[in-house]
């Protein structure tokens, strides 16, 4: 009898554990429960997601960086300029739908795994949402693009707002995707921000800042601006290459700068991060040269004038270009 | 561009990225490596008497020439371009001689 009360006050036990760990595969690694999405566990609707990473908090302090990061793309990274939107949709159309063993039929069936191809960069803290967020996801992607259809701009606004709610802000870049070996360097932790200091941090939520290891080197930008097909993915996918061409061109071949210093320091655009849409890069990343002359061209009695244009390009980026 | 292999295998262009996978060839700038381009441009001629006989002769002595270096991340050079560099001059042949 009193054995019997020993284990199911054992058993009581385990189920209090249970309840009191949020819902997260175990992981082979130790401190993953030290996470973000392990301590607070993972959200059910979008909303929550966007409060789980929420990082409205840093412009109190941080308001050059916040306003930068603003006027990059990064900050509407599901949205984009609205094509990021719309591909999002074909790949599920054309590619989960299509796909014979995807397991969607049809839109209701997308679950967060399936949406990971995409959301790998473009929204990495959907890995921590429940399949509710991936539908709710899929239902803002079509109802904003019903309501461009039908012309109905409030509507289409509401749900660009809402897909712009969840982005790669501060707190993806300074937390959840500050460390890439996690073995090695520890699981970035709640409460903790990572760049280039360590020490106290005025703020409730983050009251700690640690050295990120990789926070001033290009493999910080190389986990989305990638190296190919995304192998690690049921269905691989394949976005840039940029950072593949940057380690077995650049790198191999002409120079050691990296992302951060073309794209934040020379370019003086800090965290408005930009590429092929702002003078600020462009102007640098190719010397161009043309001339072009005119003459009297013959083959044998044919006589036929010709203009001669040569053009000389040098990409002074550290990828080929174009890329992403 | 990086020309994306579809699915990582045969000889067909993946366009979506659910698709996208390996390259068949970048036609790209690669960095640091200088690229040169030319392009010979005949100008327009036409059908004239001289001499008696049908000869055919430049109907323009002057050519503009337009070099746009754009990138086009979507759509065709009229929807959505980003003009990077540009070049422009206006060539002349001579119009004497034989």
């Amino acid at each position: 009898m009193k054995k019997f009360t020993a284990s199911s006050a054992l058993a009581a036990a385990l189920i209090l554990g249970a309840l009191a760990v949020p819902s997260h595969a175990e992981k082979a690694g130790t401190g993953w429960k030290e996470t973000i999405v392990a301590k607070s566990g993972k959200a059910k609707t979008l909303a929550e997601l966007a409060k789980m990473y929420d990082s409205s908090s840093c412009v109190e302090c941080h308001e050059e960086q916040h306003n930068q990061s603003q006027d990059s793309i990064h900050s509407r990274s599901v949205f984009g300029t609205g094509r990021t939107a719309m591909t999002i949709m074909t790949t599920i159309e054309n590619g989960l739908m299509e796909q014979p063993y995807s397991g969607v039929k049809s839109r209701k069936d997308v679950k967060v795994e399936h949406l990971m191809g995409c959301a790998k960069c473009h929204l990495p803290q959907l890995a921590d949402a429940e399949d509710s967020v991936a539908q709710e996801l899929v239902n803002t992607l079509y109802s904003w693009s019903d309501a461009r259809k039908k012309k109905d701009k409030e509507t289409a606004k509401k749900m660009e707002e809402k897909l712009k709610s969840v982005s790669i802000n501060c707190l993806i870049c300074h937390n959840r995707n500050a460390i890439t070996h996690k073995w090695q360097d520890g699981y970035p932790k709640a409460g903790v921000v990572y760049g280039s200091k360590t020490g106290e941090h005025p703020s409730d939520k983050f009251p700690k800042m640690s050295e990120s290891p990789i926070m001033g080197d290009a493999i910080q930008c190389g986990q989305c601006h990638g190296m190919g097909p995304n192998l690690e993915l049921d269905e691989p996918t394949q976005c840039c290459t940029s950072y593949g061409s940057y380690l077995w061109s650049y790198k191999a071949e002409v120079g050691q700068e990296n992302c951060q210093d073309c794209h934040m320091k020379n370019s003086k655009l800090g965290h408005n991060i930009q590429g092929y849409r702002d003078p600020a890069m462009t102007d640098k990343a190719v010397e161009f040269h043309a001339e072009a002359f005119g003459y009297h061209w013959r083959d044998g009695a044919t006589v036929r004038p010709k203009a001669v244009v040569k053009v000389e390009m040098l990409n002074k980026a550290g990828h080929s270009i174009p890329d992403g | 561009m990086p020309v994306p292999q579809q699915l990582a295998r045969g000889d067909r262009m993946g366009r979506g990225p659910y698709e996208k996978s390996g390259l068949i060839e970048d036609t790209g700038l690669p960095p640091g490596k200088q690229v040169k381009e030319r392009f010979d441009i005949f100008y327009p001629l036409e059908e004239v008497e001289a001499d008696g006989k049908t000869v055919e002769k430049p109907s323009a002595y002057d050519l503009d020439i337009e070099v746009k270096l754009s990138y086009l991340p979507f759509g065709t050079p009229n929807s959505d371009p980003f003009v990077w560099k540009e070049f422009n001059k206006t060539v002349s042949i001579s119009k004497i001689g034989k």
